[in-house]
């Protein structure tokens, strides 16, 4: 019995010391938060990028996440402030020629590379034909489409053609150390604004040249903006600190930004819980209903259309796809499904637009809380209603939620709906375009690259990449190329708004049915929230960020 | 180590090179099957100059035998290739900084396994039928029907968010960030061998060999440690090595909750983005390791019971 009782003992002392191991510890990092008042004397934030940004080189950075990063460790030449207008900021003025084809830009004459080196035109130059050169393969490379010669460059074979000739003649040059001219292929009136986008930054070639495609770890990268990459812990941590030495420097507040990468949206709302994090970039829509009272949920507006598409092929009568169109109730999808107080859209370009008020159509087909009995009416004028109606999502949270709503409203016209769900490259190769026979309806939405109108209309021509709905109208793409060359902005809305009454209004084509205009949800500490900002094409200006006592 | 064992130890190593190729092949195939494009990774069409230039740029332009070929001749030559989606990043890359921290996390989660789970399981059969044999039982059943990802989600609410005892929400940076995953982790693993280790001593304490050595009046002691133990430690350890395996190439989830930089995230996105060269080079190395896991156990088998040796020699 003793040897028995021995070995007991042996388990239980190794049973309770894993669990002593495992089950103790402790820590003491309590953080206090308290809004107001004047500058805290430790001006640190932690921010939650939310994923690992794909790439820090403005060449070749194509989301939100990178954007958000270069935005702050390099100068753009152009920013844009909360109603979108462009400001000043590497480029001190700009020019444009009478027939809007020719854009000259002056550069600050204080521009410096954290090397030491000065910022120059020629930069410029050199970094956008690396953008479009075909040996570069960057997804962004059509940004500079509306320049002259850059699509041909892009499309240049470096095994067969001459690429280097066409290099030289991309239309852009720089005059001397700080003018930079631009020849467009027409007026192209947004061009200033589309100079806002992370594409249009310039890199540093003697670095780019020596590191490759390394040049943007943290030992190597050399940037011009108002803070310094100090840490670049793949798939974990990014850390920005303040560079000293940047041009406006007294103009920064923040000495240094930790940013962390949580993916898990839970997580990521329990960690701004526990006090780890000061900035969360997204809250999960199952959480926001819990969390939309507190103090530290803010809203923001965002350049964006959530929507649905129709393969008018299929569903071929406009008095259908009109019907369904006024069956969706949006009220009750964003009060009860998303929560984010999202608009419900009443034409395809968002709110927020320059412009909204004379380009929006308001659409009697697209009326708040959906018009069953009269979209009744309509259904019953329908000669060959197509009546079973497959809608395919893609396998993103949140999508399947609202499809269920649609489908009870559609329900009502006597459609069947079938829910289809694929994983997100699947579904993209499904809709096409062309989409496939099989696809009646399919989900999307499309996020503003710059603040024109013209991002959003575009998608409808009948040889766009993005019109996945087999809609053709030879009317629209006339209006399209007339508004790309008319620089005057009143007369440019009204050929948009005649493109949204050709899509929405009297006589909808309805090719598409506009759900609601997103918006971005955040959790920020109240220290930080006067001056934390992100402007609705999703840009976050550091600069201005100050901790308050 | 024997003559015998050691050419046993030669063949199977030899072996694993056609497995490894026959990897190689699959999934390089079952890749190209799903549909999907690597360079469109958002609604935004890509201009078609645009995936030329990404498709040469990535020889993806070359027949599929080209590249297959391409490719096997990359893994033999530890080159596994560029990512597709993450365009500054190399496979060689991805592996050596995020693996490392997989095999921690697997490590740790096994070590806790079997620190905490044998001697429960064992604790458990000295005692059938009794309140400890009872409560380990309990504890094992939950352990192993819970999934991971409810587990990780609660230990962050209460132990973090609710009772604040010093462990953050997420990371791998000093111990403390490392014992809530490494715990969910390795519950369910612990919870298995506990009921393993408990299964195989009940049955080998009936075998007529423990009788004997009953019979002949050896110390209690000397028959559990000696003869019970070590013989039902034999289907533990052939269990051990599946797991040590799955632990280390099967921590996805705990990582993506965690927001661990392992391997395991990389590869989930790595498919959902179609990233051929990314999914490939860790398939490919998940294998080996999963391959010499298995190799090990096979060694161990042979020193524990030297009847397997003799069997294969």
């Amino acid at each position: 019995m003793r040897f028995k009782r021995t070995w007991l003992w042996v388990a239980v002392l190794t049973v309770g010391l894993s669990l002593f191991a495992f089950g103790c510890g402790g820590g003491d990092d309590d953080e206090g938060d308290d809004g107001g008042g004047g500058a805290a004397a430790e001006q640190v934030i932690t921010v939650n990028w939310g994923t690992e940004p794909p790439s820090l080189d403005p060449g070749l950075a194509s989301d939100t996440t990178s954007a958000a990063i270069i935005f702050n460790i390099m100068d753009p030449l152009i920013t844009l402030d909360d109603e979108l207008n462009a400001v000043e900021n590497a480029a001190e003025s700009w020019e444009v020629s009478e027939d809007g084809k020719t854009v000259t830009l002056t550069l600050r004459d204080d521009l410096e590379w954290t090397t030491g080196d000065p910022v120059t035109a020629e930069d410029y130059e050199w970094s956008w034909k690396r953008t479009v050169s075909p040996e570069l393969g960057a997804d962004y490379a059509y940004q500079f489409f509306g320049i002259v010669g850059a699509a041909e460059y892009n499309e240049c074979d470096p095994a067969k053609g001459d690429c280097e000739a066409l290099r030289e003649e991309m239309g852009v040059e720089a005059v001397d150390e700080r003018t930079l001219r631009i020849t467009l292929t027409s007026a192209q009136p947004w061009f200033i604004q589309q100079l806002a986008h992370t594409s249009f930054i310039a890199v540093h070639r003697p670095t780019v040249e020596q590191f490759g495609e390394n040049w943007t770890e943290p030992a190597n990268i050399v940037t011009n903006g108002p803070f310094k990459l100090d840490t670049w812990e793949h798939n974990s941590r990014i850390d920005l600190v303040k560079w000293e030495d940047w041009r406006n420097a007294d103009e920064v507040s923040l000495t240094r930004v930790n940013g962390r990468m949580i993916t898990d949206g839970t997580t990521a709302v329990q960690a701004y819980e526990a006090g780890e994090i000061d900035v969360n970039l997204d809250v999960p829509p199952e959480e926001i209903a819990r969390l939309k009272d507190t103090e530290d949920y803010q809203q923001y507006p965002y350049l964006g259309t959530y929507y649905y598409g129709l393969n008018v092929k299929n569903i071929t009568d406009p008095l259908q796809r009109r019907a369904m169109a006024m069956a969706i109730d949006r009220r009750t999808i964003i009060d009860n499904i998303t929560q984010a107080d999202e608009v419900p859209a009443t034409g395809f370009t968002p709110a927020g637009m320059p412009g909204f008020d004379s380009i929006n159509p308001a659409s009697e087909f697209l009326p708040e809380s959906g018009d069953i009995e009269a979209a009744k009416e309509l259904m019953s004028q329908v000669q060959n209603p197509k009546t079973e109606i497959n809608l395919l999502l893609n396998d993103a949270p949140g999508h399947r939620e609202i499809a269920v709503a649609v489908q009870a409203n559609w329900q009502e016209l006597g459609l069947k709906v079938n829910i289809r769900q694929q994983e997100w490259a699947q579904f993209l190769e499904a809709i096409g375009p062309p989409p496939g026979n099989d696809i009646d309806a399919f989900r999307l939405g499309w996020i503003a690259d710059w603040p024109d109108a013209m991002n959003f209309l575009e998608l409808w021509t009948s040889d766009s990449g993005n019109n996945s709905t087999n809609f053709a109208n030879e009317e629209y793409d006339q209006l399209v190329e007339e508004a790309r060359a008319t620089p005057d902005e009143a007369e440019r809305y009204e050929l948009y708004a005649q493109m949204e009454a050709i899509m929405f209004g009297e006589n909808a084509e309805m090719p598409l049915i506009p759900i609601y205009f997103y918006t971005a949800t955040h959790l920020e500490r109240p220290s930080i929230q006067e001056t934390f900002n992100i402007n609705p094409t999703s840009q976050i200006d550091l600069r201005p960020v100050e901790v308050r006592e | 180590m024997s003559g015998s064992l050691l050419a046993y130890v030669v063949r199977r190593l030899v072996w694993t090179i056609p497995v490894v190729l026959l990897v190689i092949f699959l999934t390089f195939v079952l890749m190209r099957q799903i549909e999907g494009n690597p360079f469109r990774t958002s609604e935004r069409a890509v201009p078609e100059s645009i995936q030329r230039n990404l498709e040469r740029k990535y020889g993806l332009n070359d027949p599929w035998y080209v590249q297959y070929a391409m490719y096997t001749k990359g893994v033999l030559t530890f080159d596994l290739g560029p990512s597709l989606v993450l365009r500054q990043r190399t496979v060689n890359e991805i592996v050596k900084e995020h693996f490392p921290r997989s095999l921690e996390l697997g490590g740790l989660a096994f070590l806790f396994a079997a620190v905490f789970g044998i001697p429960l399981g064992i604790l458990a059969a000295l005692r059938p039928n009794s309140w400890l044999d009872y409560g380990a039982m309990f504890f094992s059943n939950v352990g192993f029907a819970v999934p991971s990802f409810l587990i990780a989600t609660l230990f962050i609410y209460y132990f973090v968010v609710q009772w604040d005892v010093g462990f953050p929400t997420s990371g791998w940076t000093n111990w403390e960030s490392k014992v809530l995953p490494v715990v969910a982790l390795g519950l369910a693993p612990a919870a298995y061998f506990a009921r393993l280790v408990r299964g195989t001593m009940l049955e080998t304490a009936q075998q007529d060999y423990i009788r004997t050595a009953q019979a002949k009046g050896l110390r209690r002691r000397r028959i559990v440690g000696l003869h019970v133990l070590r013989n039902s430690l034999i289907p533990v350890v052939t269990a051990a090595g599946p797991l040590l395996g799955y632990l280390i190439t099967g921590s996805f989830v705990i990582e993506e909750i965690f927001a661990i930089p392992g391997i395991g995230r990389y590869y989930v996105t790595a498919v959902t983005a179609r990233d051929y060269s990314v999914v490939m080079g860790l398939t490919v190395l998940l294998s080996v390791i999963v391959i010499l896991a298995n190799l090990v156990v096979d060694i161990l088998y042979a020193v524990l019971d030297p009847r397997t040796r003799e069997a294969r020699a």
